[in-house]
């Protein structure tokens, strides 16, 4: 799974949980604007912390050096 | 995140602005105006203004009726107390009491007086009984006295007699005989007092008395075994019985003193031992008596209470409201004609058929005549800040109020903080064993949540049940960065893949000296497992989280700049956007955003370039070749312009805005002498608001040091700020070390012992460090950190948070008052 690939994933799951928002709490336009601000937030923040762990590891400039006892 | 936000201002979204409220002015015929607040405040809706602030409380119209209210409340005060002492607790019954407050008051008085009664009378009844214990037991122990002293006494006189009859010779002096005569004539004039004291006091009675007499006194006394109860003070204390001899009336009104100070009670007591018994028996009796009346009355005090216990809720909230309605007549002005009561007050817009509504069926239900008028004020008067809250957003809102209200519509941060406040929580607390901890606390409350907000809890678990959705978010994004950081409980799991490392060779023997090298891809979700208990894991993890912490903080700071757009858009404020928002934007981003960029590029290429040394020469030596340390093409160039922007950007922030705000009041107070005269109705009122507003001097050195002020605190407040953002790294270094530390010192320690004991004591130990440090201690460090990264680092970006709550007069509020 590379980069491109996951962040899709991300979107996908962005999006439907965007639907169900809509779909289990439907209280009027404004409700919705702000489940769905929630939502798209969560999914952003989610999305940024992983995406920098995984550019962090891609090219790794240190790698794991065992300690002696291992 | 900035399309949301811009989003975000052109329909309206629940809590991003504050409702929309007005000025309403309401005419009350005075029949009615009592259920008209009692309806209104069943709504809560409406904030009413005091019209009579400058009038004293005993000036105002309903000052008796209020006191009235004040004397039934403590009344039902007296009846509590009296429940608490007699242990009947008020019941808690649903069904309203249909009682008019005058009756409640006939009523309330009469059982108080009742009550007072009852309490008297048991009182009186009491001391009685307390007092014949007391004479009972000095009968008895003073008795014994006499008892002994005489079969004593006998004992000598007949030795006295037999050595008399035995040696009655010329030996015997002559003087003894008329000592003895002296005796007996004295022994008349003997008198003696009986009673009880105080037994700590004894000692020092029985020296007082000693020194008062110069020894001429006889004490005797006797310890009562169980403590009796004083009657005058009523409680139990330990007492002697003691019987004083004194010998001549000066002697016994010093005794009758030195009795009184001490507390001393004192009993007639008759020396013939027939009256004694028949003394004891009277008193028992009448003790006897005294206990069938006082259970009686007490019986009857109970009953009385119960009944008081039944209805005690009922009342007290009806005199609550009676009182708070009273109050809130008081704040409304009376008409001219004395027929009609003005009010005004605050109410959010959407109110308006319901209080509307309100009027209606108050005016239809108290059969007046004329129904309200309910009419809407303009004012320039900034309006109090409203949000519709649901018990889920209420306690994110309560993270900002705290803060400080936000002004009037403006744009509430608690939007973002929803999500925002728990994620930056969780990127200091990214455990998913821990955050697995939290979220069964968090559930625990809320599935309990209906129980728990009828009771009444202590503080801290008040705290913690009021913020519960807070804790299952932060919960859930602490598995979630759990899952990133790979630990639980500090212990990587492989989850997702393979560890995309591996030896060099087969015979792994590089791999403690050179170390692993990658062969497989990169690790799909969170960080690779194989770091953990490397050497080098503390390098990788620090950079990684340093730079993270960047990422994010330059993230969220974007974000609050664009909310100070939106801002500026929705005030129609062009100055804020042309000379606030984008220089800042620019500002902020050519130094921090390009580090942002820098960051990113250099994971990306895997360079060896040094982040540092590039920023610190962007600013030393800009014209400098970057060498080894360029990343990209042209990267010197765009340094150039980047800094050139960063240092355009200041002068652009700090000098047109106070020119153009001088202009424009200039051009504003220009035109003011000019305009028509608007209708009269309005102009009157504007007249009155705008003495404040018109008489505003323009003092463009206090604007223009203003701008200054918030033009270096912008510029050194991106670079402090992007530093602040560093605490990420550094509380999650610590929670992640602390927790290694538990797990190895602690829980593999004691594994290694293979002793179950051990085993046991180790587990023990490390549930309770767990537990206190780990979940209780870094989740409050940790909420502190991500309430100041909010408070400081994201809201001083747009949030003036000057607004003042909308406080609606509503009888559900009531309670918390108090």
């Amino acid at each position: 799974m590379g980069f491109s690939v996951t962040t899709l994933v991300f979107a996908v799951i962005g999006i439907v949980a965007s639907l169900c928002t809509r779909i289990c709490f439907n209280r009027g336009p404004s409700s919705n604007l702000f489940h769905l601000t929630l939502v798209l937030t969560a999914t952003i923040c989610c999305w940024m912390m992983w995406a920098i762990v995984y550019l962090a590891q891609m090219k790794p400039l240190i790698v794991p050096i065992l300690s002696e006892g291992e | 995140m900035g399309e949301v936000a811009r989003r975000g201002c052109c329909p309206p979204m629940d809590l991003f602005r504050s409702e929309p409220m007005q000025l309403v002015q309401l005419i009350i015929p005075i029949e009615s105006a009592h259920r008209t607040v009692s309806y209104l405040g069943d709504l809560g809706l409406l904030q009413f203004k005091d019209l009579n602030a400058d009038k004293s409380p005993f000036q105002r119209t309903y000052a008796t009726q209020i006191k009235r209210c004040g004397e039934m409340a403590r009344r039902l005060r007296f009846f509590k107390e009296q429940m608490l002492k007699a242990g009947v607790s008020p019941k808690y019954s649903t069904t309203p009491v249909d009682v008019n407050i005058d009756d409640l008051e006939v009523k309330l008085t009469e059982i108080e007086s009742e009550l007072v009664e009852m309490n008297a009378n048991g009182e009186k009844l009491q001391r009685s009984y307390n007092e014949l214990v007391e004479y009972k037991l000095v009968l008895q122990k003073a008795g014994e006295f006499f008892r002994s002293a005489q079969s004593r006494a006998i004992e000598q006189q007949r030795e006295f007699e037999s050595r008399h009859l035995g040696d009655d010779s010329m030996e015997t002096p002559l003087l003894q005989d008329q000592e003895l005569v002296g005796d007996s004539s004295k022994q008349v004039k003997l008198g003696f007092l009986a009673g009880l004291v105080p037994r700590e006091k004894s000692m020092v009675f029985e020296r007082i008395l000693f020194r008062a007499t110069r020894g001429n006194v006889f004490l005797r006394q006797a310890t009562v075994e169980d403590p009796v109860t004083d009657p005058v003070s009523g409680e139990k204390t330990e007492k002697n019985v003691f019987v004083i001899f004194y010998a001549g009336e000066k002697a016994k009104a010093k005794i009758l003193k030195i009795c009184e100070a001490f507390g001393a009670n004192r009993y007639p007591f008759a020396e013939e031992l027939g009256k004694q018994a028949q003394m004891i028996t009277e008193v028992s009796g009448r003790l006897l008596e005294l206990k069938t009346t006082i259970d009686a009355g007490l019986h009857h005090r109970d009953h009385l209470l119960n009944t008081i216990g039944a209805q005690f809720e009922q009342w007290d909230v009806l005199v609550r409201k009676e009182k708070s309605i009273h109050h809130t007549l008081n704040m409304l002005s009376l008409d001219v004609t004395k027929k009609c009561l003005v009010a005004e007050g605050w109410s959010p817009i959407f109110a308006n058929k319901q209080i509307q509504d309100a009027l209606q069926r108050a005016a239809l239900d108290s059969n007046s005549q004329v129904n309200a008028i309910f009419q809407v004020l303009h004012t320039r008067e900034l309006p109090p800040t409203f949000f519709r809250t649901n018990k889920f957003t209420s306690s994110f809102q309560g993270i900002i109020d705290s803060y400080g209200v936000a002004k009037y519509q403006e744009a509430n941060p608690t939007v973002y903080t929803v999500v925002t406040f728990p994620f930056l929580f969780a990127v200091m607390f990214g455990d998913w064993g821990h955050g697995i901890c939290l979220l069964l606390a968090a559930l625990y409350f809320i599935i309990r949540e209906k129980k728990l907000s009828s009771q009444k809890l202590d503080d801290i678990t008040e705290m913690t049940f009021g913020g519960r959705y807070v804790i299952l978010l932060m919960a859930l994004f602490s598995i979630y960065t759990g899952f990133i950081y790979n630990e639980f409980f500090s212990v990587p799991f492989a989850l997702f893949a393979p560890s995309a490392y591996d030896c060099r060779d087969l015979s792994c023997r590089d791999a403690t000296t050179v170390g692993l090298i990658k062969v497989r891809d990169t690790y799909p979700f969170g960080v690779d497992p194989v770091w953990h208990g490397t050497r080098s894991e503390l390098p990788f993890l620090n950079s990684l989280k340093m730079k993270m912490s960047i990422l994010l903080g330059v993230a969220q700071m974007n974000l609050g700049i664009v909310m100070s757009y939106c801002n500026a858009i929705f005030f129609r404020n062009r100055v804020n956007v042309w000379f606030q928002f984008i220089p800042q934007m620019i500002f902020l981003n050519s130094l921090f955003g390009y580090l942002a960029l820098l960051i990113i590029v250099k994971w990306c290429t895997g360079s060896q370039a040094d982040l540092y040394h590039i920023l610190i020469y962007m600013f030393l030596s800009p014209t400098d070749e970057l060498g080894e340390n360029q990343l990209f093409v042209g990267q010197k160039n765009l340094q150039l312009v980047l800094l050139l922007l960063a240092f355009i950007s200041v002068p652009w922030m700090l000098l047109p805005k106070p020119f153009i705000l001088k202009k424009q009041h200039e051009a504003r107070h220009g035109a003011e002498s000019y305009t028509p005269l608007e209708s009269t109705d309005e102009s009157l009122q504007a007249e009155s608001n705008h003495e404040s507003h018109g008489h505003e001097e323009f003092e463009f050195s206090e604007v223009f040091v203003h701008q200054l002020i918030h033009t270096i605190e912008f510029v050194l407040g991106a670079v402090s700020n992007t530093a602040s953002y560093l605490r990420l790294w550094a509380l999650s270094l610590a929670h992640s070390e602390l927790s290694s530390v538990f797990y190895e010192k602690v829980l593999l320690m004691a594994w290694g012992y293979n002793n179950v004991i051990i085993l046991i004591v180790g587990l023990i130990v490390f549930i309770f460090a767990t537990v206190g440090v780990l979940l209780v201690m870094e989740t409050l460090s940790a909420f502190l950190h991500a309430l100041r990264l909010h408070w400081v680092e994201f809201q001083n970006k747009f949030y003036e948070g000057d607004g003042y709550k909308f406080h609606p007069f509503s009888f559900s509020l009531l309670d918390d008052e108090e």
